[in-house]
């Protein structure tokens, strides 16, 4: 399958749900309009241009049937997965379980996957990014949460 | 105020401890992030964007926009020295500069290229000054038939301009403006697709979505294999050009002053198409052509001091109208309303600290500048050898602070990774991220607009033709989707018949 194909069933999947969920906002009408108008409009221009690419698409297919096109770059789903992991990972333990704690625990799993190599270096510079970054964005006023552990918060 | 009061008084706002080292942090973070792979400007001002919640606006402005010129100085460092532009707008840098290098004429690229930016930011300023005035008087007789149009307009070029194929730019376009929808509509209180969700009623936030497609995305390409940086090992002596090299780039600081100026002012060109029409200007009128590529001294002030004066005419739509031309302008933008504050025609009268303020600092960090790019030229080329497993994780690690620091809510560092992913995807796909984030800011200017001339014309849509400036607005944004639906079917035709 085409790789293009991909994003454009993507926008006409998209348009249709705007212009679905538009109308039950309300479109009222030209003298009073109402708030599902512009999401309407947008979904509707959406629509045709998505309708014209993947017309487009299809008529370059059929052109050159047979001929393998595979244009852009390859998704690393290996790497840039386990990295989106340890982000949602971080995103949802933070309150569980504090700053210090998740914060030091996602760099030490960065600098890793990023290649640094030695434990003892990767340890020590989570270590210190943690607690310098917890000093300096406290010092600005940012209030990071504790956590179930009370860990976060230790230093107040 | 006349202007030189101003210009005064900006001085004195600028000058003030606080403003001063915030001007002075803006240029040494942008110089850094010009200078540093992995993270650019946008990137940066997104990830610095909630700590400015606790400065003034001046000081917040001030900082912003030295971040943006100073990448542009930062960026010309990467591609003389080591062949890889730091930033965008300094690709064409790398063409004339990186074989200056190799010819043991780093030191007079480095220099030249700090004083043509310094040359160019300054004629930009003035100009600027000059031009912001009578267009602010201009557009306080706008109303919303007329913003309508010249948002339309904005978007229209911005279409034109975009670097890969105009339908994919349109499409990131009318997402942009879907996204500026979603939350609870100003107008009726209606809830616009956020499915019972507290944090989507407020709308996205300019913050997490700008931090995920610009510093998450841009993470998440660069670990798939960051490029090798080598370093072209050769001293740096000499940074002072010669007399016989001013005479050279004296022209082409000239006419990169005016070149990066102008084109600086419409959306979506800025500095980095500036910078290519500048080299192509040069070129073409040089005496030995033959010469660029090979290390003339002309293909990288031109392009330099045209980068750096393009930054100065971005700032006349957003501070005379309040329609940024490009996404850092639209960055800036969100970081006065944070504060509450609506750049536009009334700026200049209502905050005037603000308008002349950002104009003196302009003029001061320019040489702030000069004096961090020159004598400390060694420390940014060992920052250069800072490696990206160093750097990756963080930068992520700022992102994920600043998107929770925004409402100490864990759904606003979700909605950021969630952008990452998006904006990697668009990546992938050939889909570039400032036309979508330049919409989403515009979204909401356009549809107040849209419906309050609809309201005001009682439903007739001939309002927006009926009114000149309006009409002018949208003769424009039509020819220019013309000429762009027939250059895109000529090219496809041409393909077509060729294969």
């Amino acid at each position: 399958m085409q790789r293009s194909l991909i994003p454009v069933s993507f926008w006409i999947l998209l348009s249709l749900f705007i212009l679905f969920f538009s109308r039950n906002i309300g479109l009222g009408e030209f003298r009073a309009p109402g708030p599902g108008l512009m999401p309407f409009l947008v979904g509707l221009f959406l629509l045709l241009i998505s309708l014209y690419a993947l017309v487009q698409l299809l008529s370059k297919r059929s052109d050159r049937e047979g001929a393998s096109t595979r244009e852009g770059s390859v998704i690393h789903f290996r790497k840039t997965g386990l990295v989106l992991f340890f982000l949602i990972a971080y995103a949802l333990l933070l309150e569980k379980i504090g700053y210090l704690i998740t914060a030091f625990l996602i760099l030490v799993f960065l600098f890793r996957s990023a290649g640094s190599k030695g434990w003892r270096f990767v340890l020590i510079i989570s270590g210190v990014t943690t607690l310098v970054t917890y000093l300096f964005f406290t010092y600005l006023g940012l209030r990071f949460p504790a956590g179930y552990l009370g860990m976060g918060g230790f230093l107040r | 105020m006349d202007i030189l009061s101003g210009f005064l008084s900006g001085f004195q706002t600028v000058l003030q401890p606080a403003n001063f080292i915030y001007c002075f942090l803006g240029v040494f973070i942008g110089t850094l992030v010009g200078v540093l792979p992995g993270i650019g400007p946008v990137g940066a001002m997104s990830i610095l964007l909630p700590s400015t919640f606790g400065l003034s606006p001046v000081s917040a402005i001030i900082m912003f926009a030295g971040i943006y010129y100073g990448a542009m100085y930062g960026g010309s460092t990467t591609s003389i020295l080591v062949n890889i532009p730091g930033e965008a707008a300094s690709v064409v840098t790398c063409l004339d500069g990186y074989q200056m290098a190799r010819q043991g004429r780093a030191g007079p690229a480095l220099g030249i290229a700090a004083f043509g930016s310094f040359i160019g930011g300054t004629f930009s300023l003035i100009a600027l000054v000059f031009l912001v005035f009578p267009l602010a008087r201009a557009a306080l007789k706008f109303g919303p038939p007329e913003y309508f149009s010249l948002v339309c307009m904005s978007m229209t070029v911005l279409v034109y301009l975009a670097k890969g194929s105009v339908l994919n730019a349109v499409i990131m376009v009318l997402v942009g403006v879907f996204l500026s929808t979603v939350g609870v509509d100003l107008f009726s209180g209606a809830q616009r697709f956020t499915f019972g969700s507290i944090t989507l009623s407020d709308g996205i936030g300019l913050i997490p979505l700008a931090m995920g497609l610009f510093g998450i995305s841009e993470v998440l390409t660069n670990i798939e294999g960051p490029v090798e940086r080598i370093i072209f090992k050769t001293k740096i002596k000499n940074l002072l050009p010669t007399v016989q090299d001013w005479k050279k780039s004296a022209g082409a600081i000239t006419r990169g002053s005016v070149i990066g100026f102008f084109l600086g002012i419409l959306p979506g060109a800025g500095a980095l198409i500036s910078s290519f029409i500048s080299y192509t200007v040069e070129k073409k009128l040089s005496r030995h052509p033959e010469e660029f590529g090979k290390g003339a001294i002309e293909g990288v002030a031109g392009p330099e001091t045209a980068n750096n004066a393009a930054t100065g005419g971005a700032f006349v739509p957003l501070l005379a109208m309040g329609i940024p031309p490009n996404v850092v302008m639209a960055i800036l933008l969100g970081a006065l309303m944070i504060h509450g504050i609506v750049p536009g025609p009334r700026l200049i009268t209502q905050h005037p600290e603000i308008f002349w303020g950002t104009i003196a600092s302009m003029y001061i960090g320019n040489i702030a500048l000069l004096l961090l790019n020159l004598p400390l030229i060694g420390l940014w080329v060992k920052l250069l050898k800072v490696p990206y497993r160093i750097l990756m994780p963080l930068i992520l690690l700022f992102c994920l602070i600043g998107s929770y620091s925004v409402n100490n809510s864990v759904m606003e560092v979700i909605i950021m990774i969630l952008f990452g992913f998006v904006g990697y995807t668009l990546r992938k796909f050939d889909y570039e991220e400032a036309p979508l984030v330049l919409a989403f800011i515009l979204g909401p200017m356009l549809e107040r607009n849209f419906r309050q001339s609809l309201i005001m014309s009682d439903g007739s849509l001939s309002i927006f033709v009926q009114r000149p400036i309006s009409a002018a607005a949208l003769i424009i944004s039509v020819l220019l989707l013309v000429s762009t639906g027939l250059s895109f079917y000529r090219k496809t035709k041409d393909k077509a018949i060729t294969e």
